[in-house]
């Protein structure tokens, strides 16, 4: 195993990582960020989906090339962008020596965490009172869809679904039409980064009190806590919010404008006077200025549809990125909408390092999203690409738990442990 | 104990969206959070409606409204300014400078979302903060970040999840691309502003070191778009608008019901059966339909199948139905849905809160529940406008009763002097 680094904020933890698909390794991975030693257990017959199913179709985008290659669970792309710098194990809870050792693994960490269907840890036998005869300072993060008490406790959710029970999904959505679910699962990356900050709050605790905790984390609470101020809007109006598409309910214009090129867009804001009078300057052959439907703020929300119209005549033959410029020179808020090849290219996040190039072992060297912000005293760095199935078994094992080589063989000769998966697991 | 940060002491220099969940997170986990107001006018966010006392209509945002005292009962200010101290103070002033460097040499945490150069401007940079505290967290919160060439930019919530690349993946391939409801780029930057802040207060209580943290709002957005820039990057197939449909996949998505709107996550082949068996069509049995690459054939029919059933139910009977037979379906939950809620009731997850202009309402309560004996979070209503101008400068500066009269005559603060 690495040397663990010098000057990182977390570097004194260790994290035994249970946690599966998104909202778990998110927070975890915010952890490795700041260089906690995260140990990521999966289990060889049910390995976190991330990965993807044993033998996937050919020509599947998240493999490199769309190939899937000899070992496809170690070469999916979904996984290997929120696994980096975390230590990979693998591990059967159904054995009994896959239980001693897991017994061990949790006697030297300092978190527990997983997001398992509720009460999956504790029909093993691992409640938070057994967990602690192990660790007793241990702090112990569940994450089930919806918390570890209720009604819906035993119930599923995914991000997507948490994205609709929070009413962000009520909310979004084109002018006239039915709610609208985002591109991203957005459920999964609120609740991680919500864990992250408290996880960390716990750890300090700790620090000061010598105690640990037990953390119930319902996903769905961690996003109705971002609704806020819609629910009390709510109380005050009486009136459920409007689907308003990309338009503001205190500024106009506000939305994405084509561009020239196929599905190329460009969002333009005018938040206030100033910026609307900028924005007419910036296009003044199309006459804003003068137009008296647009005089004021009202009337341009009131006359939106027109002044679309007028934009998108204005922008429909230029470059998305030349009218950013053109507006932004003038003061107006503007940004051309990205795909995925303008972001890696982008001038501004490569000037930031906003993405990182890894080197994985099975997929080469490609582009990830890196540390998500900077810090002058602790920059961090990604330190390791995101471990194959098992990868770390020998070092975690052997360096962390003292076993001897011989007792590792045996381990993978019981199938207690192991870099294959023995399930076909389709997802 | 009055929640986890007991003690940790916060110079909030924030205002709008992201910087004040950030610092919501920190104030409902007790740090001591003094919200620096501009006087007069406070918090831009404190404009922004709907008002408790303004019924049911929507009024403009600040940059229309002129005059007239400062409203202190925005839903937006309410909810993101809960469990915080309000000192409004004179930051362009010689004095009020002065003052402000008393506060964060005695502060361990600071947290601004000014545009980049603004702290620079007012003679705060980092430099001058990290000299009279060099143990200081400096947290800066802004769109593009401290650095690169679109620091300057201006921009809003729309042009944000446009440039993190979130835009390009929501709403129809026919349509113009469409950002989410709420500013969820704002508000998911504030919430890993806070673990970012956590970590460096952690770091600086060992080491004795502060930092400056540099977060980009548009760079966090780039970094939870998971499959949808890996796909690229893997192997250069970019990832497109599918509306409700999950991206390669069929029954995975939002659909009508009969008293609004369903999420039907089809879940893993071998549970198919279960579906076709809740929508009571035999035809969904078709083995055509049984595997995900089927299903996404044959889209269009697979819907056509499930409609029936769907228009005919009620949302929650559906996702009953579904959870009952371990399938994780959902449905679209109204404002009013959410605050009706079965599971949060259940789990006490709302508070009351007065509040002597807003009266009582219910808040979302904690993100994230540690056990009851550990009295994690606090809940108290927001501030009033310099409602915390004497008693912050009391307890954090040891300022006199007449001290803070005087500085309230020169105009460097201001007191509320109660509603």
């Amino acid at each position: 195993m690495q040397k663990p680094p010098e000057r990182m904020p977390l570097k004194n933890y260790r994290v035994l990582d249970l946690s599966r698909i998104w909202a778990g390794p998110y927070c975890t991975k915010l952890f490795a960020d700041m260089g906690a030693e995260i140990i990521k257990m999966e289990s060889l017959s049910v390995y976190d989906s991330h990965r993807g199913p044993v033998s996937p179709a050919r020509g599947i985008a998240a493999y490199p090339d769309g190939e899937p290659g000899e070992e496809p669970w170690n070469r999916n792309g979904w996984f290997n962008c929120l696994h980096m710098s975390k230590y990979g194990v693998t591990l059967e809870l159904t054995e009994a020596e896959g239980r001693m050792v897991f017994e061990q693994l949790v006697s030297i960490s300092d978190v527990l965490i997983e997001n398992f269907r509720q009460g999956s840890l504790e029909r093993l036998g691992y409640t938070y009172e057994e967990l602690r005869k192990h660790r007793p300072d241990l702090i112990y993060v569940s994450m089930p869809a919806f918390g570890n008490t209720g009604p819906w406790k035993g119930y599923l959710g995914y991000g997507i679904g948490q994205e609709q029970l929070s009413g962000m999904a009520h909310m979004t959505g084109y002018r006239g039409d039915g709610p609208m679910k985002s591109g991203i699962n957005h459920g999964d990356p609120i609740t991680g980064s919500h864990a992250a900050g408290v996880l960390m709050a716990a750890l300090r605790h700790r620090r000061r009190t010598g105690k640990g905790m037990y953390i119930d984390v319902s996903q769905q609470e961690s996003a109705v806590a971002l609704m806020g101020p819609e629910v009390l809007a709510y109380q005050m109006t009486g009136e459920e919010p409007e689907r308003r598409g990309n338009r503001s309910g205190w500024y106009a214009p506000a939305n994405s404008y084509p561009c020239a090129g196929e599905d190329r867009w460009v969002t333009i804001a005018a938040t206030n006077e100033e910026q609307w009078q900028r924005l007419t300057q910036a296009m003044s052959a199309a006459g804003l200025a003068d137009d008296p439907h647009f005089a004021t703020a009202e009337q341009r929300r009131e006359n939106h549809d027109e002044l679309d119209r007028i934009i998108s005549e204005w922008t429909i033959s230029q470059e998305a990125y030349a009218v950013t410029h053109l507006l932004q020179a003038a003061g107006v808020p503007a940004g051309p909408v990205l795909r995925g090849p303008d972001l890696l290219a982008d001038a501004h996040y490569k000037d930031r390092g906003t993405f990182v190039t890894v080197d994985h072992p099975q997929v080469g060297p490609k582009q990830y999203p890196g540390i998500p912000w900077r810090m002058s005293a602790t920059p961090g760095r990604v330190r390791w690409p995101s471990p194959t199935l098992g990868q770390h078994n020998r070092d975690v094992y052997g360096e962390l738990l003292g076993l001897t080589g011989p007792e590792i063989d045996l381990l993978e000769k019981t199938g207690t442990i192991g870099t294959k998966p023995t399930g076909s697991r389709i997802i | 104990m009055p929640g986890l940060l007991e003690g940790v002491k916060v110079l909030d220099l924030t205002h709008y969206i992201a910087g004040p969940y950030c610092t919501k997170l920190l104030s409902g986990l007790g740090a001591d959070v003094v919200k620096v107001e501009r006087l007069g006018t406070g918090d831009g966010v404190r404009w922004l409606g709907p008002f408790a006392s303004g019924g049911g209509k929507i009024p403009p945002g600040p940059p229309f409204l002129e005059g007239g005292n400062v409203p202190e009962d925005g839903a937006w200010f309410l909810y993101l300014n809960t469990a915080k101290q309000s000192l409004a103070l004179d930051l362009k002033s010689h004095a009020g400078r002065k003052i402000l460097l008393e506060l964060a040499a005695k502060a361990d945490i600071l947290v601004e979302n000014f545009a980049p150069g603004g702290m620079d401007s007012l003679g705060l940079s980092y430099a001058e903060l990290s000299q009279v505290n060099p143990a200081l967290v400096v947290t800066s919160i802004s769109n593009f970040g401290q650095t690169g060439p679109y620091r300057d930019w201006k921009a809003s919530e729309l042009n944000l999840y446009a440039l993190g690349g979130l835009m390009n993946i929501t709403g129809e391939p026919e349509q113009e691309p469409l950002k989410e409801g709420m500013p969820l780029a704002q508000l998911g930057a504030g919430q890993n502003a806070f673990a970012a802040t956590m970590a460096a207060l952690m770091y600086a209580e060992e080491t004795g070191e502060g930092q400056q943290i540099d977060l980009a709002i548009a760079e966090y957005a780039t970094n939870i778009l998971e499959n949808a820039l890996m796909q690229y990057s893997y192997s250069g197939q970019e990832y497109s608008r599918v509306g409700n449909r999950g991206y390669g996949r069929a029954a995975w998505g939002i659909y009508p019901c009969a008293d609004g709107h369903v999420g039907i996550i089809a879940g893993p082949d071998h549970r198919w059966p279960e579906v076709a068996r809740i929508m009571g069509r035999e035809e969904l049995s078709d083995p055509r339909f049984t595997s995900r690459a089927g299903r996404l054939e044959h889209a269009d029919e697979v819907d056509a199948y499930m409609l029936p059933f769907l228009i005919d139910n009620n949302k929650v009977d559906i996702f009953k139905a579904g959870q009952e037979s371990g399938l994780g379906f959902s449905f679209v939950a109204t404002m009013k849905d959410i605050l009706e809620m079965e599971q949060l009731l259940d789990r006490d997850y709302f508070v009351q809160l007065d509040h002597p202009v807003a009266g009582t309402l219910t808040y979302p309560g904690a993100p994230i529940t540690p056990e009851d004996s550990v009295e994690a979070w606090v809940f108290r209503r927001a501030p009033l406008l310099g409602e915390h101008t004497a008693s912050a400068l009391n307890s954090w500066l040891g300022y006199s009763e007449a001290q803070v009269l005087e500085l309230v005559q020169k105009g460097v603060i201001a007191q509320n002097e109660g509603t």
